[in-house]
């Protein structure tokens, strides 16, 4: 996982109280969107076709803090640049046109997914909405639905874990690039139906929680109405502790980050606990933590430390912050290579845009040049007492007076422990600052769209279309066709599932080169970048029958699979033709290996079976690569040697040195 | 509370369930069905929505409705008191170095506040409000406003027109630099033209503004259209009325529309409004103004004139759209109804189907107006080209020219209600009043692109 070291910390998690919740966007596999009729079919790196300038405002609520101040600083973040595509994006997405009629597939794979998650499933939906100024919905809020509440997943564990919601609601649009003062959005994503999946938080162990997030990924993928491609399925999860706050953590990519992830968090919440029993011993309140910034440009002007004195050369100025009371807790570690200080430096610049927040717990000679005069100055221009730290700042403008601003916040917040956050996740198991927790999004109702009633026959209906659970499948098939657990999953969560069924009647003693078929032979070539999405049903069926009627040898399947990449549309035989694969009379294969042998009786003489391997690879080229079955010719081949090595085979007849058993 | 306000918008059989446990709307209460519990509270319901239903929003603020019946058990755990949704009002001090604005509110809310819990917009209206919610316009102006009146655009009637056109005058008399209008975007175009012909010596902006998607949403074009509105009403150099809108569908500039020549083209896009058959006047991006034409009615300072209007309107006129096989009986209709002006939107260069001819020979020995103008928008009537329009003609009808529809109606109403004879009635009609009818249309008055132009190669010539 990345490059960071995993950690060595161990937690008992029972006692530390950890509750974790996990939350799970997904997008549906239906053929248009959820509230237009556009494709649902990301355009990847696609031209747009136009570009759309924008600005959003914020919105006046009950509590409308809304003053001038806020409005030009959210003004000054600048504009939204929307692209489309004439194609496959309407006046939907731009928000030109209201909501068409909610997408009843996507409302039947929706409750398709309650069921199976045992959810007590809404009656009357309605739509609301999600209001979103950072551009990543042209009409400034999303839509959103309650789909089901009350539901249950069981775990490999046999533990059940509560399902709270699943909600159905259109993805954003995709972030392009930011220009400047100018992001860019592509609306093909947006409108992408999704389903979002919370768990309560009563998952209380790392594992578990990996565990629970695969669960329901692979309960999802069973389904086969969801997308699988790289981006389709997004992971969040809550972590809090006693004594501790609720953390989100969104981005979570990988399911086997989610360990790393929780371990490295419930570290990070017991030393911030630590931190704050530390400052309640002292004689410091929060209340003492105060804004007081000094300017200490004219000590620093002629540093020898090059960034301080080049910025205060372009009238950046270098500002002291003392923070009493927290002399040793900057330089506390709360994760591997980070300290709290990092915490605070990481959330200057999420929020501020400053970067590199310089504070006495580091070795500031060392590190950034400083002379001890120029330290000795500022602790006295600053008052710093032995328990105090402080903060140097080098900025200017309002990034200047908000970096201030969240250090002193963050300081204060120290007090109470740990602040609610949502964070981001890394992948080295660490994450950082994203936003406040409580900047959470108002939800009110889309009076666009009207209610949607989902009468009883629907849901029995759909209920009655419910398959196994995947995990039921799993045994199942694994009994039945005798292959392993891992490989069965590997279908199940690649959707090939379907596919698997309808070609297992054709060899149905031969599962396993069925399932080498549609899905390491497609990874290679995948790989090798080829186009396998021309690859159909039609295909692998006309190949595995093939090879059933021994018109074609197992080693050429791969490379017939690898023409139908290029050109889907041509004939078993043409593609035969164009692999290089030549035809063979097997009624000839017998004088071939007679020759063959005859040639090199020398080699056969002396080594017998040993002989084997050299002579396949001579009897391939003369056969032609990939047109007879190797199994055969290793048969032939084997035979004909073994005549030659030893004549003479009576009843206690031994075989010759260098025996080899040659298992295909 | 009386029972209407109890049960908000609900019907007979979820009212039922609901008294039964004492429930209400804002109640705070935990219902119990076949399908669960939930907790939430009870929310107004759209009155049109079905019976047997009780809406509740959850504590994750998600609204669910949920089916009530015989077995339903709702517990009642509280009540929340009614939202009190207020607007801070700041208004700032006048600045003497910007012009005053008068702004007359119709109905649209080009400025709101949301109720989160029941979606409903609460529209901001006095200068204090505005200031708060497009605070950028105490750097344009100094703001008074008035609200003539609370009409979804679609119910305003022709009378109303004329209560602006009185207002505009009185403000005429006070020391404004120019009025901007609010008004719903359904029938904008009409107001605008009836006020293009109402009002007399006009000697400021009159400029009518809306928006297409409303206040409440961070998308909405209503900030960015106020701020063009009262930005041309202050200090563009006009002495007519004008409408601006968004001319394409980035927040990037808005267009300035002469109000006889406008019209709404598309259901729902920000860019609706139209120029037809003539380019906008102008155009304003970030505050700066750039005219496309000289053809402008300028502001006239040194005049000692005050703005006037005509006294009348008349209402009882109708806008007939021909269609393949529509008869007489249509116009007798109306004929018979007292109508006292009809104006046609015929096909082609103003035709009518023949089976229509009696009524109106009918209509003309009654000496009812009828104006013919163009379904295609585009284009003058050609009466004289076929034997159609020359005969309908002989019979009565008075060529439109290229006059809009829309604002043939308002035309119409004007005329109807201060000219006496038939003659004098006819005359105005024929005449370019208000830049209603154009003496020719350049070769870019015809724009509309079908979105493949590009893909067609120039041939070299």
């Amino acid at each position: 996982m990345g490059n960071g070291k995993k950690t060595e910390l161990e937690h008992d998690y029972k006692a530390v109280g950890l509750k974790c919740g996990i939350e799970i966007h997904q997008q549906l596999n239906s053929k248009t969107k959820l509230f237009c009729s556009c494709r649902n079919e990301l355009q990847g790196t696609r031209e747009p076709d136009f570009r759309v300038l924008r600005k959003q405002r914020p919105v006046l609520g009950e509590e409308g803090v809304f003053d001038k101040g806020m409005l030009s600083e959210f003004l000054k973040k600048g504009s939204v640049i929307y692209e489309g595509y004439y194609d496959c994006t309407c006046t939907y997405e731009l928000d030109e046109t209201p909501p068409f009629a909610c997408n009843e597939k996507c409302i039947d794979i929706a409750l398709e997914i309650s069921q199976l998650l045992k959810m007590n499933i809404v009656r009357e939906l309605h739509v609301c909405r999600k209001n979103y100024v950072d551009g990543s919905v042209p009409g400034g809020f999303q839509r959103t639905m309650e789909l089901g509440q009350d539901g249950k997943l069981l775990l490999k564990s046999g533990k059940e874990i509560g399902i709270e919601n699943i909600f159905l609601e259109e993805d954003a649009a995709r972030r392009i690039e930011t220009k400047g003062k100018t992001t860019y959005f592509r609306v093909d994503r947006l409108g992408i139906p999704l389903v979002e999946i919370t768990t309560t938080p009563d998952i209380h162990d790392p594992e578990e929680a990996r565990e629970a997030a695969y669960r329901i990924g692979l309960l999802l993928r069973s389904t086969n109405k969801v997308k699988t491609v790289i981006g389709s399925t997004r992971q969040d999860i809550n972590i809090s502790i006693k004594g501790g706050q609720r953390i989100e953590i969104k981005g979570v990519q990988k399911l086997d980050w989610i360990p790393e992830l929780i371990k490295n968090e419930v570290h990070r919440q017991k030393i911030l606990i630590e931190i704050r029993k530390l400052l309640k011993k002292g004689t410091i309140t929060a209340d003492d933590v105060i804004l007081k910034p000094v300017d200490l440009t004219a000590i620093f002007k002629n540093t020898e430390c090059r960034f301080v004195k080049a910025g205060i050369g372009r009238k950046s100025k270098f500002i002291g912050l003392r923070i009493p009371g927290f002399n040793g807790i900057f330089g506390k570690e709360v994760l591997p290579n980070r300290r709290f200080g990092t915490e605070v430096a990481e959330k200057v610049k999420t929020i501020a845009g400053l970067k590199g927040l310089i504070h006495s717990d580091e070795d500031l000679i060392k590190k950034y040049q400083f002379s001890e005069k120029e330290i000795q100055l500022t602790k006295e221009k600053l008052e710093i007492g032995n328990e105090d730290l402080f903060i140097l700042l080098l900025a200017k403008g309002q990034p200047l007076e908000t970096a201030l601003d969240v250090i002193v916040g963050r300081c204060k917040m120290a007090f109470d422990g740990v602040p609610e956050e949502t964070r981001q996740a890394k992948d080295d198991g660490t994450h950082v600052f994203l936003r406040e927790l409580g900047g959470e999004k108002r939800l009110y109702p889309d009076t666009d769209t009207p209610p949607i009633i989902l009468d009883e026959q629907r849901i029995v209906r759909i209920g009655d279309t419910l398959g196994p659970y995947p995990w039921d499948l799993i045994d199942e098939y694994g009994k039945k066709y005798q292959l392993e657990k891992e490989l069965i999953e590997d279908l199940v969560m690649r959707g090939k599932i379907p596919l698997f069924d309808s070609l297992i009647s054709i060899m149905p003693d031969n599962s396993m080169l069925v399932l080498r078929t549609i899905t390491d032979m497609v990874k290679v070539l995948h790989r090798e970048e080829k186009n396998v999405d021309n690859l159909e049903e039609r295909h692998f069926r006309e190949l595995l029958v093939g090879v059933f009627e021994k018109e074609i040898a197992k080693e050429a399947m791969e490379d017939i699979l690898r023409v139908w990449t290029d050109t889907p549309n041509v004939t078993l035989t043409k593609a035969k033709e164009k692999a290089g694969i030549g035809s063979f009379d097997l009624s000839t294969l017998d004088a071939i290996v007679e020759d063959l042998i005859q040639k090199n009786l020398e080699l056969v003489q002396s080594k017998g079976r040993g002989a084997m391997g050299p002579l396949m690879g001579d009897l391939m080229k003369i056969v032609g690569r990939g047109a007879v079955d190797g199994k055969i010719l290793s048969a032939k081949l084997a035979k004909a040697i073994g005549k030659i090595s030893s004549p003479v085979k009576g009843k206690n007849g031994k075989k010759g040195k260098g025996t080899q058993s040659n298992k295909k | 509370m009386t029972e209407k306000e109890n049960y908000l918008g609900y019907k007979s059989q979820s009212i039922e369930v609901m008294k039964k446990f004492g429930a209400k709307t804002w109640s705070k209460v935990e219902i119990t069905t076949d399908n669960g519990t939930s907790t939430g509270i009870i929310l107004p319901r759209n009155k049109f929505s079905k019976d047997g239903y009780i809406e509740i929003k959850l504590k994750n603020g998600y609204n669910i409705g949920i089916p009530v019946g015989r077995d339903t058990q709702i517990k009642v755990l509280g009540e929340v008191p009614p939202m009190e949704v207020s607007f801070d009002q700041d208004i700032p001090p006048k600045n003497k170095n910007l012009p005053n604005i008068y702004l007359i509110g119709t109905g649209g809310t080009i400025a709101s506040r949301l109720d989160y819990t029941t979606g409903a917009v609460i529209p901001a209206f006095e200068p204090g409000e505005l200031y708060t919610a497009v605070p950028e316009l105490s750097d344009i102006c100094n703001l008074e406003t008035e609200v003539a009146y609370k009409l979804l655009s679609e119910n305003i009637e022709p009378s109303y027109w004329l209560v602006l056109a009185k207002k505009i005058v009185n403000l005429g008399k006070k020391k404004i630099d120019g009025v901007v209008i609010a008004h719903g975007t359904d029938t904008m175009s009409y107001t605008a033209a009836a006020l293009s012909f109402l009002l007399k010596d006009l000697n400021f902006p009159v400029v009518l503004v809306g928006s297409q998607r409303s206040s409440d949403r961070p998308s909405s074009d209503a900030a960015m259209n106020l701020i063009n509105a009262v930005t041309v009403a202050g200090k563009a150099n006009l002495g007519e009325v004008v409408l601006t809108m968004m001319g394409s569908s980035a927040h990037d500039y808005g267009f300035i529309h002469r109000a006889t020549r406008v019209r709404k083209m598309h259901s729902s896009v920000r860019h609706t409004f139209r120029s037809i058959g003539i380019t906008p006047l102008g155009m304003i991006r970030d505050g700066d103004i750039q005219y496309f034409t000289e053809d402008l009615i300028h502001r006239s300072p040194k005049s000692k004139k005050k703005v006037s209007c005509w006294p009348k309107i008349e209402d009882k006129v109708a806008l007939i759209y021909s269609y393949p096989a529509m008869k007489g009986e249509i116009l007798d209709f109306y004929i018979d109804q007292g109508y006292k002006g009809i104006v046609f939107a015929g096909s082609g260069l103003g035709h009518l189907p023949s089976k229509m001819y009696p009524a109106i020979e009918r209509a003309h020995k009654k000496k009812i107006p009828m104006l013919m103008t163009v379904q295609t928008l585009w284009g003058y009537t050609g009466m004289d080209v076929y034997e159609t329009g020359r005969e309908l003609q002989a019979i009565g009808i008075i060529p439109g020219k290229n006059i809009l529809p829309e604002v043939g109606f308002a035309k119409m109403c004007w005329v109807l209600g201060n000219f006496e004879t038939y003659d004098e009635i006819k005359n105005q009609l024929l005449t370019n009043v208000a830049g209603e009818i154009t003496l020719g249309e350049s070769m870019n008055g015809y724009q509309i692109l079908q979105g493949v132009e590009s893909s067609i190669p120039q041939k070299n010539v």
